[in-house]
């Protein structure tokens, strides 16, 4: 398993399966019960991609402000922006919980990241993590936090079985922080700038020592702002080591205007690729470092990508069916929008070809008609999902939100990248990247961020 | 009436969670907006120095006090006026 980036730490790690250097030039890094725990989390470990994790959309509030945050949307370092998560109750939870793992027996690890903080909210928070944990005691139960209220639930985490934590820690400097969070609520106050500041590392850092000393795995995430922290990374990198950090996650800060965080607005930009890449570096003298994480909404569920073909024969069946649908009304290019779709025609990758193959067209009812909104035929809907209901990607020009939501929670990507495209070139450059990502040929993009 | 939300409100629950009299709920006409109760809004009155909802909310003029005046007003927070942004979410 490769859990980092350092060149030097990952320099034995060539190709993707389990290969026994992988294992070994980590193992300095991380004792064996920690890397066999981390081995089936996907937000962890790059070979974990046939397990599947869900996040349960149950903390909406947030309880300080980062400056790359606009909280009319997700918490932005680790959703995408503008596209917000929907809300449930623990009850709605437990219940999403169910129907996906009836279909996904590969779900290990179950998380709370938010859309805000999971511990501004404890009682939707624990109680979740209580439903799923009695629904399922092999469930692995994390949550991602700012770190302001860790070392008040700390003990109450681990008594609910969370093993995984997540810890945002962008800095250690009061000064830095007070560039980063204008204002923190704490002891029924807000406080401002370096009060908020020293008040809020303070927290974070009692909270990640006390969880560390409860034996949970503490990954700390720290989104790099050039300029503003970027010149003490290997300190920060240190400091949390010290208190039993395991996994260091630098993610670029993500500031467009369009987003409308103070950031953005100010026109802060985000890091290089070079930048990051050193930031990385920095921080890799003092711990492992992730990077193959995509950006997960606080309600994603799913595997992370596709996992590793070349393994599918022996390793997991899921990568040995994968398959996408087109949507499709007989054109070449991919233009259809997915509720406008009456077909689908089905691929299946061929690892050992290196690509796709059409298998067959598979016809739906057509449920929106375009021309007004879309009648809410229920049955129709169903039926289309049902159509595609084995295939891990479709591909369309377009696709509403709620379907979206619905493929997504199915565990099927809805994917419009390839809008307009023909349909022989995207599924060429799927299977590329499918392939690639299994023999890490490729260089994974540096947007890829995960709170967990 | 003490207390009361205004339409900027994001409906992000923060104040509904701090609210020690339980006066905050969504909108029914709208859950992505919040509503103060006007008759059980103790304006927080003896119970913290502060109201709560006000000193949590992220959003500038989203709360206002018994004379229409914005409990954190446009810059208060962020130290920038910032403008209606507009969804970029998939159609
Ligand atoms: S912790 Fe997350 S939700 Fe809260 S302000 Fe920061 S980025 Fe936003
Ligand atoms: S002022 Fe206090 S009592 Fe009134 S709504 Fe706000 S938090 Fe609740
Ligand atoms: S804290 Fe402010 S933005 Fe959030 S729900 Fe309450 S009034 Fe609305």
């Amino acid at each position: 398993m490769e859990l980092h980036t350092d060149e030097r730490l990952s320099a034995t790690t060539s190709s993707c399966p389990s290969s026994q250097t992988d294992g070994a030039s980590v193992s300095h890094l991380l004792p064996k019960d920690v890397q066999q725990q981390i081995a089936r989390h996907p937000c962890y470990s790059k070979q974990a991609h046939q397990y599947a994790r869900m996040h349960l959309p149950v903390a909406p509030a947030c309880n300080i402000q980062c400056n790359y945050c606009n909280r009319k949307y997700d918490c932005s370092n680790e959703s995408r922006p503008g596209v917000v998560s929907h809300l449930v109750d623990p009850h709605g939870a437990l219940k999403q919980f169910r129907a996906i793992k009836k279909r996904a027996p590969n779900l290990t690890v179950v998380g709370i990241a938010g859309p805000g903080d999971a511990l501004a909210n404890p009682k939707a928070t624990f109680s979740a993590l209580k439903l799923i944990r009695d629904e399922d005691p092999s469930a692995q139960l994390c949550i991602s936090t700012n770190g302001l209220m860790l070392a008040d639930y700390a003990d109450a985490l681990a008594a609910h079985g969370v093993n995984h934590l997540t810890i945002t820690i962008n800095t250690i400097r009061p000064e830095i922080a007070a560039q980063i969070y204008p204002w923190i609520y704490y002891d029924h106050q807000r406080l401002r700038g370096l009060e908020a500041a020293e008040r809020l590392i303070r927290n974070q850092l009692a909270g990640l020592e006390a969880a560390a000393k409860l034996g949970m795995l503490v990954k700390v995430n720290t989104v790099l702002i050039p300029g503003i922290n970027d010149a003490d990374i290997a300190e920060l990198s240190a400091a949390v080591k010290a208190r039993g950090a395991l996994l260091h996650n630098i993610m670029p800060l993500i500031s467009a205007a369009e987003h409308g965080t103070y950031f953005g607005v100010t026109g802060q930009r985000g890091p290089t690729e070079a930048e990051l890449a050193s930031a990385r570096e920095a921080s890799g003298q003092f711990m492992p470092q992730m990077t193959h994480c995509q950006q997960c909404r606080a309600d994603a569920v799913g595997t992370l990508g596709g996992g590793c073909g070349t393994e599918a024969d022996n390793a997991s069946k899921a990568d040995n069916s994968f398959k996408v649908a087109v949507a499709t009304n007989g054109e070449p290019l991919i233009k259809t929008h997915f509720g406008h779709a009456q077909q689908f025609e089905i691929y299946r990758l061929d690892p050992q070809a290196g690509e796709f193959q059409f298998l067959e067209r598979r016809q739906v009812a057509q449920y929106c008609n375009g021309e007004s909104a879309c009648p809410d035929e229920e049955a129709d809907k169903q039926a289309m999902f049902k159509a595609i209901e084995d295939c891990r990607m479709v591909l369309c020009s377009r696709i509403g939100i709620a379907p979206w939501r619905t493929l997504e929670q199915m565990g099927i990507t809805p994917n419009v990248d390839h809008a307009f495209a023909p349909i022989d070139v995207a599924l060429a450059a799927i299977a590329n990247s499918q392939l690639a990502a299994t023999t890490h040929s490729q260089k994974e993009s540096s947007d890829e961020v995960c709170h967990y | 009436m003490k207390y009361a939300i205004t339409d900027k409100c994001v409906g992000c629950h923060a104040c509904l969670l701090v609210c020690p009299s339980n006066a905050v709920f969504a909108d029914p006409d709208n859950p992505k907006q919040f509503m103060i109760h006007p008759r059980r809004c103790t304006g927080c009155e003896g119970q913290h120095a502060a109201p709560q909802c006000a000193s949590i909310c992220p959003v500038e003029e989203a709360i206002v006090n018994e004379y229409a005046i914005a409990v954190n007003p446009l810059g208060s927070l962020t130290g920038i006026e910032v403008r209606e942004h507009v969804n970029t979410s998939i159609d």
